[in-house]
């Protein structure tokens, strides 16, 4: 057995995410909008009838733009390995996961936007249990992921390595400690309750909340990983003459990557089968104006854009260089 | 343990949470030394303002119902029936019976609509 080549790991990094994609595509996304059953079109209430007019077109122009999304990633896909420009691979998968995001989140709310504009009132009901972020994260967990960046760092810069490209390090350290702002955004955020099957509703919600959290601690996971394992590289070359060992810590990172396709999709499952007979999220209106939620939602969303941005910018600066 | 807020209430949303968290204590749904969310929970869960939370915890804190402890966010006190006089009591009450009485109601409506109420308020948690 021998050490795989730079290519052998993009061309299955390449299998590994695409296989992830397909698989949500046809399983999960072809029939979203059919999820709550023929009185919902994307969790919106739809009059009766409605699949048999307009809702044809909305189905149709929704998986329209499904392909065309898919078509696009594809084509982006095929320029680096056509040129086999092997670096691109990272960016091409940050830039698709964001694609694919902002897709779907313009597409849900566009439609609400035409569909959904006076959704009925409903009582609602509040839950007293409190919520604290050590009833959901583990502080040792999060202690080993900083411990694991500051020692890939200790690696880095005693390995005295004039090679290193610095850029992947910082720009994965700056990705993993984003996940933690991001799983505690995951915490706090909750929907009113309709008064009907409250009970149900929170724990749906709590279901899926908990769900999230393993999501992000999959992705934070994966890129941890990576950085340890391109500090490694760097300080201890010999790691790549044991075979078994490089293998080790090549296939340590997909594993987590494993683990995070997997808790996306069961997301989907326990959205699909928790969420059946209970009315979707938006699809009614509570007694009082939404505001101060907008609000704490606006001030993740400036985090977000302060968190995102130097991702892309070198992301973009690592292609074209 | 869930606390209503209905469509057709027309009290302010800080007084129908004061009101409605009272409720569960006088049904002994809280009980003392219960923690009660946070601020900002209640206020991200309705999508409510936070000062309009703060305002009905502030009032309950006040009218000695909770304590707010640091660290451990508002607590449910210990109930003391003997720390109110009954007479303060009794203008809310009439003002009630009033609307029900000019609302064409008969006494013995009002008997029973008043016997409901406290049934249900005890059937939730054995109020004592």
């Amino acid at each position: 057995m021998t050490a795989p080549t730079e290519f052998e790991i993009s061309v299955f990094s390449i299998i590994m995410i695409v296989s992830g994609f397909v698989y949500n595509f046809v399983k999960f996304e072809w029939n979203r909008p059919l999820r709550n059953g023929p009185g919902f079109y994307l969790g919106i209430a739809v009059p009766a009838g409605f699949y048999d007019g307009p809702g044809k077109i909305w189905l149709k122009g929704y998986r329209a733009t499904l392909l065309m999304m898919h078509l696009a990633l594809a084509v982006t896909l095929a320029v680096p390995l056509a040129l086999r420009l092997w670096n691109w691979v990272p960016a091409w998968a940050g830039g698709s996961a964001l694609l694919y995001v902002i897709t779907l989140m313009t597409l849900h709310g566009w439609t609400r936007h035409k569909l959904g504009g006076n959704p009925p009132v409903c009582p609602v009901a509040l839950s007293l249990e409190t919520r604290r972020l050590g009833d959901y994260l583990s502080w040792p967990m999060e202690a080993l992921m900083a411990a694991i960046i500051a020692v890939s760092w200790w690696l880095l810069l005693r390995s005295g390595d004039p090679h290193i490209d610095w850029l992947m390090p910082l720009m994965l350290t700056w990705i993993a400690p984003g996940f933690f702002v991001l799983k505690i955004a995951a915490i706090r955020s909750a929907a009113p309750l309709p008064l009907e099957c409250a009970e149900k509703h929170y724990r749906y919600q709590e279901a899926l909340r908990r769900n999230n959290i393993r999501v992000l601690n999959g992705c934070c996971w994966f890129i941890v990983t990576i950085l340890f394992e391109v500090a490694l590289m760097s300080a201890c070359p010999s790691v790549r003459k044991t075979i078994w060992l490089f293998w080790l810590f090549v296939g340590a990172p997909w594993l987590f990557w494993g683990y995070y396709m997997f808790q996306i999709f069961r997301g989907e499952r326990l959205t699909a089968t928790l969420g059946r007979d209970l009315l979707p999220q938006g699809s009614f209106a509570t007694p009082f104006r939404r505001d101060a939620s907008l609000k704490m939602q606006r001030s993740y969303l400036i985090w977000f854009a302060v968190w995102i941005i130097p991702i892309l910018v070198c992301s973009v600066y690592a292609v074209v260089r | 343990m869930f606390l209503t807020l209905q469509t057709n209430d027309k009290r302010p949303l800080y007084l129908q949470i004061t009101d409605g968290i009272k409720s569960l204590i006088a049904g002994g749904e809280l009980r003392e030394g219960a923690t009660l969310p946070s601020v900002r929970q209640v206020a991200g869960d309705l999508g409510v303002n936070l000062n309009t939370v703060a305002v009905a915890y502030r009032q309950l804190q006040d009218e000695g119902f909770v304590t707010v402890r640091h660290g451990a966010g508002a607590v449910i006190a210990a109930r003391n029936p003997g720390r109110i006089d009954q007479s303060e009591l009794l203008p809310p009450l009439r003002t009630v019976l009033t609307q029900f009485i000019l609302a064409g109601l008969t006494n013995h409506e009002i008997e029973a609509a008043v016997r409901q109420q406290l049934s249900l308020l005890q059937q939730k948690g054995g109020a004592q």
